[in-house]
């Protein structure tokens, strides 16, 4: 009997094993591009291999740096796992000053990418991107560029045009904005001299004739864009935004052509074009060696632009930049905070008549509560959410009671709130889908 | 006009429908208990709606935000503990009327009075929105810096609270500090990170709102010991007498001319409206002896002002993206969570969304109004959980709250600090929203400061040329030399009760 229970238990392991699922990590919150990239990949996947469990996991975080770092650590040498990332990442290391960077991984393909524009609004001067960078060359503060957040893709594409105009990047003057759609209330109200985004954010606008495109930063003319790229302007320069996807370090050499190869199979077949052709997606595939190749010199291109950007920041930043720096705002706040709450500390310590009473009776119970608070975490890692949630729960009931509880209150807590806890659990893991320990 | 049906045809649609009945009964329910209310209620749910579409969810949220403003009364008539801060002036009277045998209609005026604002409100919002997108488009980064210089001088005068002025700021400032912590936006730098990672996301809104007001509410609650209060039975007809009905009808008309342009300002919630309907409604009355001591008209004002006020605070969230409450600002963290911008560019880009969410708001009050009145046994029923075991369920709640935004045990640790920071905040006598409203306002208002001063080249006078941006500059420091005395004089004016 026994005996037969362990052979079943054996096999049911070793099948799990034969189909090992697939896991995807997208090292943002849900919804964003690369989540999206994500859930297309695990939609696909499921189509053209059946039998495959494909799992997304999302781990947001510092421009993608914390799910690299995971990934690297924690799946090394697992031939059934990939990570989502892309030319956001590549300088989400170098800003955040993380320990791991993509070279840690192992490149598979890239997949995707849009092409940037450049846009002014239509009642702007500014009929081609020669006019505007003439004006730029002479005066590059009186040029200010409207874009997505500082270190993105459009603050590198405008940084590294001015490069190739002969300017340093510390000297641009551009604006990080929330994301394209504020650029384009700002390019739109004239706030700003020119906006960058992706192609996409822009689109409706330019249709509608708001805006005027000068120049996509696509190597090659896109049909639909009414706009020259960057390079038939006379600007040796070409940037997509595009996302690709890696696998752990430590594979052996057959894992990884298997890998190679299992997403090659993937990205040519139809459920991935009508894929992209849904999402607006541009089809970037490069795989292997190819792709590495590429990877590198993308590194190196943006390591170099973001370093000497650094060094002139350090060396003295640009001249309308001194007013009010990152830190300024910061440091003048919490300065403000410590004054008030010292005058504040010492008003009531005066003893000017408080309304609120300064010993309340129930303030041990209040600490031994935010004692268990404190204590809860590493209960709700160590014992999972029940046993956690029914301790919170009968702490805080007795709390609030604030005298020593008998043993048959005590049961009734316990029994109400593990019942509660049970309730919860069930609602969240199997109703919602929220993963509980 | 069109876009307003267009809108009803996504709030009708029968999904949407529910996900609206499960907002004003859940908000409902929060409004009703004390301790738990709609700030903390929409941060619980922000992470387990990742998933849903974001009208729905919206939906939903807006909907707990009217039902917390009906459910309050409630819990204020029959226990006199108020269920929301919205509702401590109900309390007032609305319990004297209960202990007089009159608990039906001063129930029946709070519902029928918060369905008579609420929805005259909404119609309101629906006609000021679109006239203030078009004044919106002309906002640059200046203005809306001034803008929200005069959010944070109003929100701490105005919400000053039982603490003295410094008060409100020691919360604001604590706010703005959290709010830089993180990489900036503008430049990509780290800043108050002390090389820990896990700060480079900056702090979670979520996580500040549940470790303020579920933590820190319960630990302030433990802290005061235990007060048992009787719930009252809900006696007498559920209907209201002509003489009723005669005095009622204006004191809701006037809550909600009080409670919507109140509610539209950045004057920190629902509490100020509230204590001016009061007081103009003891004011006018023919008997003014009387309030304290059970008049209706006190409970039918203010009721209807903070229904109003509630709609009130969707037109600067939706129009310009400035929150002025506490519920405001995780409402504005719960559009961004989806990826959306409230501002004059949602109303062209989503207009279907944000039609969809106001014409909610008609279809929301109409079944609050049924949830209310024919069904106020049900909630009263709530009421008598017994009062450990309601906060031992808040704080399990709050803690699955905290750890599903991240599935991450660092999270507990903030929610249960920040917590303690609430505490300390609640005993010093400092108001809570401030720093929500900092923690949210802070960081946009630090970009469009910086933004400014990038596009004007360092030109400081930016702010003060452009006529727009000076008037709200103006305003702003009139309240702060101003609206300090005026508030004093409101407060005594209620203690003399």
């Amino acid at each position: 009997m026994i005996l037969r229970g362990i052979v079943a238990l054996l096999f049911v392991t070793a099948t799990l094993q034969a189909t090992a699922p697939l896991v995807i990590i997208a090292p943002a919150a849900p919804g964003g591009g690369w989540d999206q990239t994500a859930r297309v990949i695990q939609r696909v996947m499921a189509e053209i291999e059946p039998g495959t469990i494909v799992q997304v996991d999302n781990i947001p975080g510092a421009a993608g740096t914390i799910g690299l770092a995971r990934f690297v650590q924690s799946e090394r040498g697992n031939p059934d796992a990939l990570l989502v990332t892309g030319l956001v990442m590549v300088s989400g290391v170098i800003t955040n000053a993380s320990p791991v960077s993509l070279s840690d991984a192992t490149p598979i393909a890239r997949l995707t990418g849009e092409t940037e524009v450049i846009v002014v609004p239509a009642a702007s001067p500014h009929q081609s991107l020669g006019d505007l960078l003439t004006v730029f060359k002479q005066d590059p503060g009186s040029v200010s560029w409207g874009g997505g957040s500082a270190g993105g893709t459009d603050d590198l594409l405008v940084r590294l045009l001015a490069e190739q105009v002969g300017l340093p990047a510390s000297r641009v003057n551009y604006i990080a904005f929330s994301g394209g759609g504020a650029a384009l209330a700002a390019v739109l109200g004239g706030q700003v001299t020119a906006a960058v985004s992706g192609y996409g954010e822009f689109a409706g606008q330019i249709a509608a004739g708001q805006l005027r495109p000068l120049a996509i930063s696509a190597a090659e003319r896109i049909a639909s864009i009414p706009a020259p790229t960057l390079r038939e302007s006379g600007v040796p320069l070409d940037l997509a935004n595009w996302r690709a996807i890696v696998a752990p370090p430590g594979l052996s050499d057959a894992e990884h052509d298997a890998l190679v190869a299992r997403v090659t199979r993937m990205a040519n077949s139809a459920a991935w074009k009508h894929a992209l052709a849904q999402n607006g997606w541009d089809d970037l595939f490069l795989a292997g060696a190819d792709f590495r190749q590429f990877l590198l010199a993308e590194q190196s291109r943006v390591e170099a632009v973001l370093q000497r950007l650094a060094a002139t920041d350090a060396a003295g930043p640009a001249r309308f930049a001194v007013v009010v720096t990152p830190t300024t705002v910061p440091n003048i706040t919490v300065a403000i905070f410590g004054m008030l709450a010292a005058g504040l500390a010492i008003s009531r310590a005066r003893g000017r008549p408080s309304r609120v009473p300064t010993m309340a009776p129930g303030t041990r119970m209040a600490a031994v509560l935010a004692i268990a608070l404190l204590a809860q975490p590493a209960l709700m890692v160590g014992a999972g959410f029940i046993v956690s949630s029914t301790f919170l729960f009968s702490v805080t009931a007795t709390a609030w009671r604030g005298v020593r509880p008998s043993a048959v209150v005590v049961a009734k807590d316990l029994a109400v709130g593990t019942l509660f806890a049970i309730v919860i659990y069930v609602m969240f893991t199997t109703g919602l889908g929220v993963a509980l320990p | 006009m069109s876009d307003l049906w267009a809108g009803f045809v996504v709030a009708l649609q029968p999904l949407n429908l529910l996900w609206g009945l499960a907002g004003v009964t859940l908000g409902t329910a929060v409004g009703v208990l004390p301790g738990i209310g709609p700030a903390l209620t929409v941060a619980l749910l922000l992470p387990v709606t990742y998933g849903l579409d974001p009208t729905a969810a919206l939906i939903m949220f807006a909907g707990i935000y009217y039902g917390a403003m009906y459910g309050g009364s409630t819990t204020s008539i029959l226990l006199n503990t108020p269920g929301e801060s919205a509702t401590i002036v109900t309390a007032i009277d609305g319990h004297q009327m209960a202990r007089n045998g009159r608990a039906g209609a001063a129930l029946a005026t709070a519902a029928i009075g918060s369905f008579v604002a609420g929805t005259l409100a909404t119609l309101a919002l629906s006609l000021a929105a679109p006239l203030m997108v078009r004044m919106a488009l002309a906002f640059g980064s200046a203005e809306y810096f001034s803008l929200m210089v005069l959010a944070f001088v109003m929100v701490t005068t105005l919400l000053g609270g039982v603490g003295s002025r410094l008060a409100g700021w020691v919360s604001l400032m604590l706010g703005l500090a959290l709010g830089s912590v993180g990489i900036d936006g503008l430049s990509g730098q780290a800043r108050f990170t002390f090389g820990i990672r896990y700060l480079l996301d900056g702090i979670d809104p979520v996580i500040v709102a549940i470790g303020l007001f579920a933590i820190g509410e319960t630990l302030w609650v433990v802290s005061r010991g235990p007060d048992e209060d009787q719930v009252l039975p809900v006696r007498g007809s559920l209907w209201m007498t002509r003489e009723e009905w005669r005095r009622s009808w204006k004191p809701w008309l006037r809550g909600t001319v009080i409670g919507f342009p109140m509610g539209a300002l950045p004057a920190g919630g629902a509490e100020l409206p509230t204590l001016m309907s009061y007081a103009i409604e003891k004011r006018l009355a023919a008997a003014p002896d009387e309030f304290g001591h059970g008049a209706i008209e006190a409970v039918a004002g203010p009721e209807a002002a903070n229904n109003a006020s509630a709609a009130g605070t969707l037109v600067p969230l939706l129009t310009l993206g400035l929150p002025t409450s506490a519920t405001a600002a995780v409402l504005l963290a719960a559009f961004q969570q989806f990826g959306l911008q409230p501002g004059p560019l949602l109303f062209e880009h989503e207009p279907k969304l944000v039609w969809g969410v106001i014409a909610s708001l008609y279809v929301g009050n109409a079944m609050l109004l049924v949830l209310n009145l024919p069904l106020v046994g049900l909630w009263v029923k709530l009421l008598s959980i017994p009062r450990p075991w309601l906060y031992g369920g808040i704080l399990v709640m709050a803690s699955l709250g905290a750890f599903s935004v991240h599935r991450s045990a660092g999270d507990l640790v903030l929610v249960a600090a920040i917590g303690m920071v609430g505490y300390l905040l609640r005993h010093i006598g400092a108001p809570v929203a401030p720093v929500m409203i900092g923690l949210i306002l802070g960081p946009a208002a630090e970009q469009h400061l910086r933004r400014a001063l990038s596009i004007s080249q360092g030109d400081w006078m930016v702010f003060v040329s452009r006529p727009l941006s000076a008037t709200l500059l103006v305003v702003a420091l009139a309240v702060l030399v101003l609206g300090v005395g005026g508030r004093r004089k409101l407060q005594s004016s209620d203690e003399t009760q």
